[in-house]
Parts: C-alpha cells; sequence; structure tokens
C-alpha cells in the first residue's frame, strides 16, 4: 500500500473528526473505564472477603461465580446483559451506556476479587500467626496487619486491571456506546477508509495507556524501595 | 488505612452518580404522537446513505438515513414514538428475535433463512435508481475480468451469508469466493492481494472508489433479481399484526414517492454530515455532489 497516500488520509481523517474522537471517543471511553474499575473494585473487594468466607457454600457459589466471568469472553458477557439481563429486569429503564458498563463491573470485579485474594495470600502467614498470638483478633489482624501490606500488591495489579479495562471497552462499541471504537466505526462507515481510522484509534489509545502503565511502573518502584 | 477508605468510598460515590448520568432514560425525541407506545428500531448505524450517524448532533437525532427516515414514518403513521438502538449488524438480528426491537431495520436483504427465523416485510428499495451490485479490483488489472471466463480459478471477496455471496456463486461459476469480514476488511484484502476481486453494491464502490484511488470497476455486470437486491425489515418470527400493519404503510409510501425523497435527501445529509469541518476535503461531498445518479440505490448487506 502506497505509505503517502495512507499518510494523507491519516491527515485528512484526523483534521475532519478530532473533535468526535476526543469529546465523545475519549470522554466516553474514560467515563466508561472509571465506572468499571471503581464499582468493579468495590465489588471485587466483596467479592475476595466472600471467596476467603469460612463456609463452604459461600466459598463454592462465588468461585463459580469467578469462574464463569473469568472463563468467558467479555464481548459474550456483553451480549447476555444487554439481550437477557436488560429485558428481565426492563422495568429498571438502564440506558444501554448503564447496562453495558454494568457488563463491565461484573467482569472486572471477577479479576479484581483474584488480585485482592492473591494479594492477600501473598502476605506471609507468619504474620496472621505473630499477630493472633500477640493477642490481636481476626478483624484487628486483618485490619491491622495484612491488608495494610497486602495492598502494596494490590494497587500496582488494580492499575494494570485499570488498563485492560480500558482496551477492554473498545468491546462496548459493538452496541455504538460512544466510546473510541463506536467513533471509528463511525467515521469508518462514512468513510471507507478502516486501516487509516483503525491507526488513529490505535494511537489514542496508546496515548491513553502509556502514561499510565508508566504511572503504574512508578508507583511500583516507590512499594519496592519502601519495604 | 482510614484515608485510603475514604478515597475509595469518594470515587465509588463519584461513580455511582456517573452511572447515574448514564442511566436516564435514553432520549426518547420522538416526534408526533405517541399514545400507542414507542418503536423499537434495531440499526447497524455504519452504513451510509442507509444508516449512518451524523456526527454534529447528539441523542435520537444522530440518527439519519434512508432506513431511518422510513422507520420514522412507519411510526408516525402507527402513531407510535420511535427509538432507535445502534448495534452490530450481527446484534440487530438478535433484537428482533429476543424481541428487544420490534424491527430490524439494516439494509437487509431477503435470504432463505431470514425467511425461515423472522418475519419479513414487503421490498422496499431506495429510490428508483438502477440496482446495481459490481465487481471492483487493483487499478493494474484494468481491462481485465470482463466477463464470466475471466474469472475461472480467480479468488473473489464477498461477505459471508450476502447477497454478493449468492451471486457471485450462482454467476461468477468459475471463481474461487473468499469470505470476508466487512467491506472494510476486504478492501485491505484486496490491496494486499489476497484475493484479486470484490463484489460489492454500486452505491458503496462509488464511496470506496472515491477514498481508494487505486481500485476500479470491472466492467463485468451481474444479472439482478430484485428479489436479492431489494431491501426488507426484519421483524420477529409471528408477529403477524405488526408486519401486516408494515406492509401497508410501506405499499403507502412507495404510492406517495417517498423512497425516492428520502434517498435523496440520505445521500445530501450524507455529504453534509461528513463535511462538517470547514478545513480538508472531503471525499464523501465530491462523490456525492459530482454524480448523483450514478450512485446506485443498491446497499445490501
Amino acid at each position: 500500500m502506497d505509505f503517502i497516500t495512507m499518510c494523507k488520509n491519516i491527515a485528512m481523517l484526523w483534521s475532519n473528526y478530532w473533535q468526535v474522537f476526543i469529546f465523545e471517543g475519549v470522554f466516553n471511553t474514560i467515563k466508561l473505564t472509571f465506572i468499571a474499575v471503581t464499582l468493579g473494585a468495590l465489588l471485587g473487594m466483596v467479592v475476595a472477603m466472600l471467596k476467603m468466607s469460612k463456609h463452604k457454600i459461600v466459598r463454592f457459589l462465588i468461585a463459580i461465580y469467578v469462574e464463569i466471568i473469568r472463563g468467558t469472553p467479555m464481548l459474550l458477557q456483553i451480549f447476555l446483559f444487554y439481550f437477557v439481563l436488560a429485558e428481565t429486569f426492563s422495568f429498571l429503564d438502564f440506558s444501554t451506556f448503564t447496562w453495558i458498563a454494568i457488563a463491565l463491573c461484573i467482569n472486572s470485579s471477577a479479576y479484581v476479587s483474584e488480585v485482592f485474594r492473591s494479594g492477600i495470600q501473598s502476605v506471609d502467614k507468619g504474620q496472621t500467626e505473630a499477630a493472633r498470638s500477640l493477642g490481636l483478633s481476626h478483624k484487628q489482624t486483618m485490619m491491622k496487619i495484612v491488608i495494610p501490606q497486602a495492598i502494596k500488591n494490590i494497587l500496582p495489579a488494580l492499575g494494570n486491571e485499570f488498563i485492560m479495562i480500558l482496551k477492554d471497552t473498545s468491546l462496548a462499541s459493538t452496541f455504538f456506546v460512544g466510546d473510541i471504537m463506536t467513533v471509528y466505526l463511525n467515521v469508518k462507515g462514512a468513510t471507507y477508509l478502516p486501516l487509516e481510522g483503525l491507526i488513529i484509534t490505535g494511537l489514542i489509545y496508546l496515548c491513553l495507556t502509556f502514561p499510565l502503565s508508566k504511572l503504574v511502573a512508578a508507583f511500583e518502584r516507590k512499594m519496592s524501595n519502601e519495604k | 488505612m482510614k484515608k485510603f477508605l475514604s478515597i475509595v468510598l469518594t470515587v465509588a460515590i463519584a461513580a455511582t452518580a456517573l452511572v447515574g448520568c448514564g442511566s436516564k432514560p435514553s432520549d426518547n425525541n420522538s416526534e408526533g404522537n405517541t399514545s400507542n407506545g414507542t418503536l423499537k428500531v434495531a440499526t447497524s448505524p455504519d452504513f451510509a446513505p442507509m444508516e449512518f450517524i451524523d456526527l454534529t448532533k447528539k441523542g435520537q437525532d444522530k440518527f439519519v438515513g434512508f432506513d431511518i427516515e422510513m422507520a420514522k414514518y412507519i411510526a408516525s403513521e402507527l402513531g407510535m414514538g420511535i427509538e432507535f438502538m445502534p448495534m452490530s449488524f450481527d446484534a440487530c438480528q438478535i433484537a428482533v428475535s429476543t424481541g428487544k426491537a420490534d424491527l430490524g431495520l439494516a439494509g437487509f436483504s431477503w435470504t432463505e433463512e431470514r425467511e425461515k427465523n423472522y418475519n419479513i416485510s414487503d421490498y422496499y428499495q431506495a429510490g428508483e435508481n438502477e440496482t446495481e451490485q459490481v465487481v471492483i479490483m487493483l487499478k493494474e488489472n484494468e481491462g481485465k475480468y470482463k466477463n464470466v471466463e475471466e474469472f475461472n480459478g480467480v479468488k473473489v471477496g464477498v461477505q459471508a451469508a450476502s447477497l454478493q455471496e449468492e451471486l457471485c456463486k450462482a454467476q461468477l461459476t468459475g471463481s474461487q469466493p473468499v469470505t470476508i469480514g466487512d467491506i472494510n476488511t476486504g478492501i485491505l484484502q484486496l490491496k494486499k492481494g489476497d484475493f484479486e476481486c470484490m463484489v460489492v453494491a454500486s452505491g458503496n464502490a462509488d464511496v470506496i472508489i472515491a477514498s481508494n484511488p487505486e481500485i476500479i470497476k470491472s466492467e463485468f455486470e451481474f444479472k439482478i433479481d430484485p428479489k436479492y437486491t431489494d431491501n426488507v425489515i426484519l421483524l420477529k418470527k409471528g408477529n403477524d399484526e405488526l408486519t401486516h400493519k408494515v406492509n401497508k404503510i410501506l405499499a403507502q409510501a412507495k404510492e406517495q414517492g417517498l423512497y425516492e425523497k428520502w434517498y435523496n435527501e440520505a445521500l445530501e445529509t450524507a455529504g453534509v454530515a461528513v463535511s462538517y469541518d470547514d478545513d480538508g476535503k472531503i471525499v464523501e461531498e465530491e462523490n456525492n455532489d459530482s454524480q448523483p445518479e450514478e450512485n446506485s440505490s443498491k446497499e445490501n448487506k
């Protein structure tokens, strides 16, 4: 393919559509990611706690939940949420955007719960034993000894989860929720310049994820220095 | 720890608030009488000029194109409000079969499989321009692929389960059809040399050629059966009452010559919608303005 023509086309697409890409695409992608990660992290925390519960049945149910969500494609989950759950709970009258956001939250909760669980379990068992033998209750041990140490492992992994979800929101474009990929679809549909549009889209995603991954890396360094 | 928790909580509240913004019932800015409820229309708005998005507008207003105008007409004749549900082409069919949407309106053409699984409306045509499907190829092959014999052993790109695939199998008998994901992927593969030719609707070909000067049309002509080229609306299997009403409205629209009006408006919007920014050359506009008659009516998926 002619490289120069391609560059010209990219420049033309960008000059025509940059406002839509930035103000609509990037805005919606970040909004969706933010909702999915924050609510997903909260839900994930609950799921992780339940997974470490004393009751066998609770542990079993939560294991099924996590396995089903981690074991099926995100696109499939979005379809199911949009077509099955949104119909079943149609009285809620949520918009498409909300349903997609909920699907992303649930998905991210399963991944985040594993992050929390492994973070908590990575704290040496001796710490718990020592705390308990010093007379701290189970709750105190968790809050004062285990979790503060676990957070060092958890936060960088959460940052990575944020980056993952940011890229995964592109799947929401199946229902045209207005993220960067949706803008790409609209532009592509009007101009029939697929590769050029994709390159622009890719660069935008890279501009979003690269600083984030640098941030996570810096954070990780800081955490390991403190040890 | 407390600090951390308070941060998490603040963020969570902010996020809930954001979801709250999102969950406002979608803007049903329906025109006219909405006493009979809302007509939900599933459509795949990446397909100018049949249905596409005017990026300068917001909410339900941003949907434009021939099918969109027709859907609005159907709704107003039924005395219903209208809500467009944008989704991918595949998802449109799921939405209709699960009953999430009342109508599937995305430039569908008739196929046997669709007949089996859906209620299908009568045919409609975008304008009275001649229906046309064409073969496109790289410029370096100019003069080749004019008649059937030349297609012997030649690879031809077609969309899966599309009208173009049926045409290719029936009329380019010696050729080897290669399945492509969508037209855009097909263009990339054509340029890369995965196949020598590709079958597309003439209207699409014009837009493709305007953006990609290294691609040209072949002189080969398909014989066209209106059964395959006209569009239909998909409805849920068994929804005979609505199908009957829709058919009546379609006949009425045809009688009043509305198809042509909608199609011309759609073409015009296709130019305007793309050229909302002042600087830069706009492919779409050149294409529509220079030769509106040749911009064939037929866009089939």
